[in-house]
């Protein structure tokens, strides 16, 4: 299965030239927004794999967001604005991590998410000329708003993800987190450092859904409380990471591709509803292929992921 | 002083309304050890079923109650059959987005049949209230706080005097030691949930009262609810209680105290809930 990596860069490369007709921006739209989903999602994989069930990518994703913003419409040049999204949010989730995890299963979740409402809830209450309030903030755009230009910007930000996955995946990182997930006694017991490692898996995720935070602003243009920090985005990322196939990293990858697709299809063919079928796809692949849609095609990777 | 006292009877009367939303909720954590992630579509179920029986036939929200719980204790029953029971032995994930997507179709199902305008009901005794002193209360919100502490006493009169209430509580200190005595686990299981599944539609027939029925009005409360439960240490039932009238307290003081609170008392909800958890666990280590 070695060719699907890079057969998949291929054809991501070749989106935006492809034959579409009038369409051109609409697949080069729809396949920026998988591309961010899809850099969520798995940088939300990173730190799951540590046994750690985080609600907070929101949290991240509008302090990735946010701090970009705020920056470049104080006059920091676009490329440093870009790189405080990443920094802003590895160094909130530094504080995050050492108090809370400790925390364990449902009690970590909860903490996380509540984190990511006071956030959001912060951002709105804060002064309207720093936050915009909760009307929010007109982001200004990279490389001039250019469509084309933005979408490759997109995959060199997923790019950075699936390396981070990757490195993670083929290091010694790999035993310390899956051991962790398995049990932290026993993970102690072996000589892993259980504390540093789950924050070192926390920090890289959080850092890693900044940038996309940023990156997805500067193609938005706009941050708005509501939606930036909404509980919406963490649960999209945990659902499509479950989707495609939860601690590999084509899993969440796929996830998104077919989840956005069928996004997209669904809201064309039903006005309102459409996630109705969204809900119920997700409950057979819950029920009938626990492993994801990545087991599908590899059903000895599945039993790596879900057992070792 | 009056403005004290009225403050203390908003955050009592609220109390009653988290109380109400969370109780389904912890029961299912604490004898499943699911984290139902649909419990706010429940509640929205139960509500339009009471809008539409008041509707269609006139019958009282207050009355409905009896219907609502009625209809998604079986809808419950049959959700557990059909889904949960085949994840209890899954990673906590899978369940939690099991429920998830249960939560979701519910919700846009909602949207397709009904829009999604939301839809209120109108009643003799909603605009009308009842002063104690120096403190006014609303009929309606006074009637959540009694349905809900009666239904409280009425589950924990359940759980400790029932026969039935005794095989809950064993499944859930040990499912393998309850089958072991021969206890029927999954029949136990199924009656749980059903049960958990009618506490929230009957706290969103009265929430349908006081605020009225959308498809999307389900995931508020489902935050809160999750905090509140947690808060109270998972499956504790009297924890709820405590847990619901500290955090509307909170919430209520920073309203009335705080200049422009009305916002921020959203913040200081699940600022409590965050440092209550941090503090366990640093006590605990």
């Amino acid at each position: 299965m070695r060719w699907v990596g890079p057969a998949a860069l291929v054809v991501a490369l070749l989106v935006p030239l492809a034959p579409a007709g009038g369409y051109q921006q609409y697949v080069v739209q729809v396949a920026t927004f998988v591309l961010i989903n899809a850099a969520v999602a798995l940088a939300w994989d990173i730190q799951a794999r540590t046994g750690q069930l985080s609600l907070a990518s929101a949290a991240f994703f509008g302090l990735g967001a946010y701090a970009y913003t705020m920056a470049a419409l104080r006059g920091v040049p676009l490329p440093v604005a870009f790189l405080l999204g990443p920094l802003v949010a590895g160094a909130v989730s530094l504080g995050l991590g050492v108090v809370t995890l400790r925390l364990q299963g449902l009690y970590f979740a909860i903490a996380t998410l509540a984190f990511a409402e006071v956030v959001k809830v912060v951002f709105k209450e804060l002064p309207l000329d720093l936050t915009g309030g909760a009307v929010g903030l007109t982001a200004p755009p990279l490389l001039g708003g250019h469509q084309t230009g933005l979408y490759y910007l997109g995959l060199g930000v997923l790019l950075l993800v699936v390396a981070a996955s990757l490195a993670v995946r083929h290091t010694r990182l790999h035993y310390a987190f899956t051991a962790i997930r398995q049990g932290e006694l026993t993970a102690r017991v072996l000589g892993v450092r259980v504390v540093r490692t789950k924050l070192l898996a926390f920090v890289m995720s959080a850092a890693l859904t900044g940038m996309v935070g940023a990156y997805a602003t500067s193609r938005l243009f706009f941050v708005i409380p509501e939606d930036t920090f909404g509980i919406g985005l963490s649960v999209t990322a945990l659902a499509t990471a479950i989707f495609g196939g939860v601690y590999t990293t084509a899993g969440p990858v796929l996830g998104a591709i077919i989840l956005r697709i069928l996004e997209e299809g669904l809201r064309l063919v039903l006005r309102e509803g459409y996630l109705a079928v969204y809900g119920v796809i997700l409950m057979l692949v819950i029920l009938y292929l626990p492993g994801g849609l990545v087991s599908l095609w590899n059903r000895r990777s599945r039993d790596a992921a879900g057992g070792g | 002083m009056d403005l004290f006292l009225q403050t203390l009877a908003n955050a009592l009367i609220q109390s009653g309304t988290y109380a109400l939303a969370s109780a389904g909720l912890a029961l299912a954590v604490g004898v499943l050890h699911i984290v139902n992630f649909a419990h706010g579509e429940f509640l929205m179920v139960g509500a339009f079923v009471a809008y539409w029986l008041s509707v269609l036939a006139g019958i009282d929200p207050i009355v409905s109650l009896v219907p609502a719980g009625a209809v998604m204790f079986a809808a419950g029953g049959v959700i557990y059959q059909a889904s949960i029971r085949r994840v209890l032995l899954a990673p906590e994930l899978n369940a939690l987005l099991l429920t998830f997507g249960i939560g979701i179709t519910l919700q846009n199902l909602a949207v397709l049949a009904f829009g999604a305008t939301p839809r209120v009901v109108h009643t003799a005794y909603q605009l009308t209230a009842v002063t104690l002193g120096p403190v006014s209360v609303g009929v309606a919100p006074l009637i959540t706080l009694v349905v809900s502490v009666t239904l409280l006493a009425g589950m924990y009169a359940v759980l400790y005097r029932t026969g039935i209430g005794k095989s809950i509580r064993a499944v859930a200190q040990n499912r393998t030691g309850a089958h072991l005595v021969g206890l029927d686990v999954d029949r136990i299981y199924l009656i749980t949930f059903g049960i958990a599944s009618a506490l929230a539609a009957i706290a969103g027939a009265m929430v349908l009262v006081r605020i009225g029925a959308s498809p999307h009005m389900g995931f508020g409360f489902v935050l809160k609810a999750f905090a509140i439960i947690v808060m109270a240490g998972l499956g504790n039932l009297t924890g709820v209680l405590w847990a619901s009238l500290v955090l509307a307290t909170a919430e209520a003081f920073v309203r009335t105290y705080v200049p422009g609170g009305g916002g921020a008392a959203e913040a200081v909800f699940f600022l409590l809930i965050f440092f209550t958890l941090v503090w366990r666990s640093w006590r605990a280590a």
